[in-house]
């Protein structure tokens, strides 16, 4: 039996408005809902994910609602295009019901970072939900919607997933396009997904992925397919690399992840112990390569192109600019600006991007080299669980280092999930699974495996 | 390496970012721990010069040549704050009035 869609825009909206207090969401009306649910409605024939209501991170171009990316620059910005993951979607039948919050162009690791105030945590509000893409994480944790959409450029959905407890997919690099995403760091971004489980998550990265003519670095080749759930994991190999355990490690994660571990024994896969040298250089390449693509990508938003109008500096080139960047963007990601051009200057562009591009060839290459030896990778999401609001603004190094775990694959372009690991203290804990490039599919099947013995694992620790 | 409050201040030059002076000092901090903090690569072991990486197809799939249709959502009018006689109006710059 198949939900009609005017029966899901009724819930959904309903469910929007109790989880106002989450602050999850920037977009959202139930006539925009109507809207998609009538178009539904009207379809031929039921798409594979018919009246499937999804959020939307608002850093996917979509047409009937703005695309903020949480920023004033760019307020009330309406895209003349729509993302192709997204129209994907819809197509299948599939209804975009809201854009979600999201720290200010999807730099941050705990939705803090937003124009338009911080996303609180749906088990504790005094708690940040993880980063960038936490209205999405959150959403999905209230019950609000079954999956949405996130971005990862360095963890941002597999870390925000293990904060908040759901699943949380990252493509391979290629395998979803990047048309209609704003740009961050190009050679790092990822359109990924949330899911209440394993099978959602996995439903809509199918139906968005496969090659994109309007996305030249698309992998040639088709939509990924929704895996069956292996009963068995005999003779599959499973690493645990030893520099993801480190000894300060919260004990509540590591049992977590030691759960993980003894599920994929049980299922009859091998555990064993691998190396991963380079991973500790993770943080500082992600944080030289990542703030230097977005120097260059956001140079657009100079109040010529995007931003708003300031006709007091409309004499003088240099001074709208100026007064358009400066005031339109928040803190972190003038930061992040100011990093990537001192990191691109001359003088400094060897010792610091450079340096930074060879070393992401050596963690890179430690992948490749663990996965002769390995099917796939086991690690922790994040080195805690989710932490308090305000506990990390002040020291934006401090707060990079949530993402020791999620940055590295990221940098390899690898597919990487965080699969729900039982709760920590009454807060969930997240298992991060990583596969070699190309090997979604495998990776979403093992993780359905795992999934009905782990996550209701309830308290580990 | 200290990146001083007049290196700072070149950088944001660069980047196009008016930055206030009272905001100064506090930037000038975060960006030295920033910088000092992604500076420990420079303290990793040398294991010669590697290649570059970069994720995805070996080689970006090029389309065919070909002017297709590409019909817009919405009119061209919508999509600048003001369009007369079939032109975006834009401020008058000063910038542009020597050329």
């Amino acid at each position: 039996m198949t939900a009609a869609p005017d029966a899901v825009a009724r819930e959904v909206a309903a469910r929007l408005e109790a989880a106002a207090p989450l602050n999850a969401v920037l977009h959202w009306s139930a006539g925009g809902i109507e809207a998609e649910a009538r178009r539904v409605a009207a379809m031929p024939s039921a798409g594979p994910l018919h009246a499937v209501p999804l959020a939307v991170k608002d850093n996917i171009a979509t047409l009937d609602a703005p695309t903020t990316c949480a920023s004033r620059i760019l307020e009330g910005y309406r895209s003349p295009f729509e993302a192709t993951a997204l129209r994907r979607l819809r197509a299948a039948g599939a209804m975009l019901v809201a854009k979600t919050n999201l720290d200010e162009f999807a730099m941050g690791s705990s939705t803090e970072h937003s124009a338009f105030g911080r996303v609180h945590h749906p088990l504790d509000p005094a708690r940040v939900p993880g980063g960038s893409s936490g209205g999405s994480a959150a959403l999905v944790a209230a019950g609000v919607v079954p999956a949405a959409l996130g971005s990862e450029t360095g963890g941002s959905v597999r870390q925000p997933a293990a904060f908040c407890g759901v699943v949380g997919v990252k493509p391979s690099y290629g395998r979803v396009s990047r048309y209609g995403l704003v740009a961050f760091g190009s050679s790092l971004d990822c359109i990924s997904v949330f899911g209440r489980t394993v099978g959602d998550a996995a439903r809509v990265l199918a139906t968005m992925s496969g090659h994109d003519p309007l996305d030249a670095t698309t992998l040639a080749e088709p939509p990924l397919a929704v895996p069956e759930t292996p009963t068995s994991l005999a003779g599959m190999t499973v690493g645990l690399p030893t520099e993801y355990f480190p000894a300060d490690l919260d004990p509540g994660v590591r049992a977590g992840v030691d759960r993980v571990a003894a599920a994929l024994r049980e299922l009859g896969a091998t555990v064993t112990e691998v190396s991963l040298p380079h991973s500790r250089y993770a943080v500082p390449t992600y944080y030289i390569v990542a703030p230097a693509e977005a120097s260059a990508n956001l140079a657009r938003y100079d109040g010529v192109r995007y931003g708003p109008p300031r006709p007091e500096h409309e004499a003088d080139l240099r001074a709208l600019y100026r007064a358009t960047r400066g005031r339109g963007f928040g803190p972190e990601v003038r930061r992040r600006i100011l990093v990537g051009t001192y990191v691109l200057s001359a003088g400094y562009y060897e010792a610091y991007y450079g340096t930074a591009q060879r070393m992401r060839a050596r963690i890179a290459g430690d992948f490749r080299a663990a996965f002769e030896r390995v099917d796939l990778l086991l690690t922790p999401t994040a080195p805690t669980t989710a932490f308090r609001a305000g506990e990390k603004t002040e020291d934006p190094v401090a707060m990079y280092l949530a993402d020791v775990f999620v940055c590295p694959a990221s940098l390899a372009g690898l597919p990487a999930l965080s699969l729900p690991a039982g709760r920590s203290e009454g807060l969930p804990v997240g298992a991060q699974l990583i596969a070699p490039a190309g090997q979604d599919t495998r990776m979403l099947a093992v993780a359905a495996a795992l999934e009905e013995r782990v996550v209701a694992a309830g308290e580990v620790r | 390496m200290t990146i001083s409050r007049d290196e700072v201040l070149h950088i944001a030059r660069l980047a196009e970012i008016a930055v206030d002076e009272a905001e100064l000092a506090t930037l000038v901090s975060q960006l030295n721990r920033i910088v000092d903090y992604v500076a420990q690569l420079e303290a990793a072991p040398d294991e010669g010069q590697g290649d570059d990486f970069l994720p995805g197809p070996a080689r970006v799939a090029l389309r065919d040549d070909r002017v297709r249709s590409e019909p817009l959502a919405h009119p061209p009018a919508a999509l600048a704050p003001a369009w007369r006689d079939g032109y975006f109006v834009v401020p008058r710059l000063s910038a542009m009035e020597d050329a």
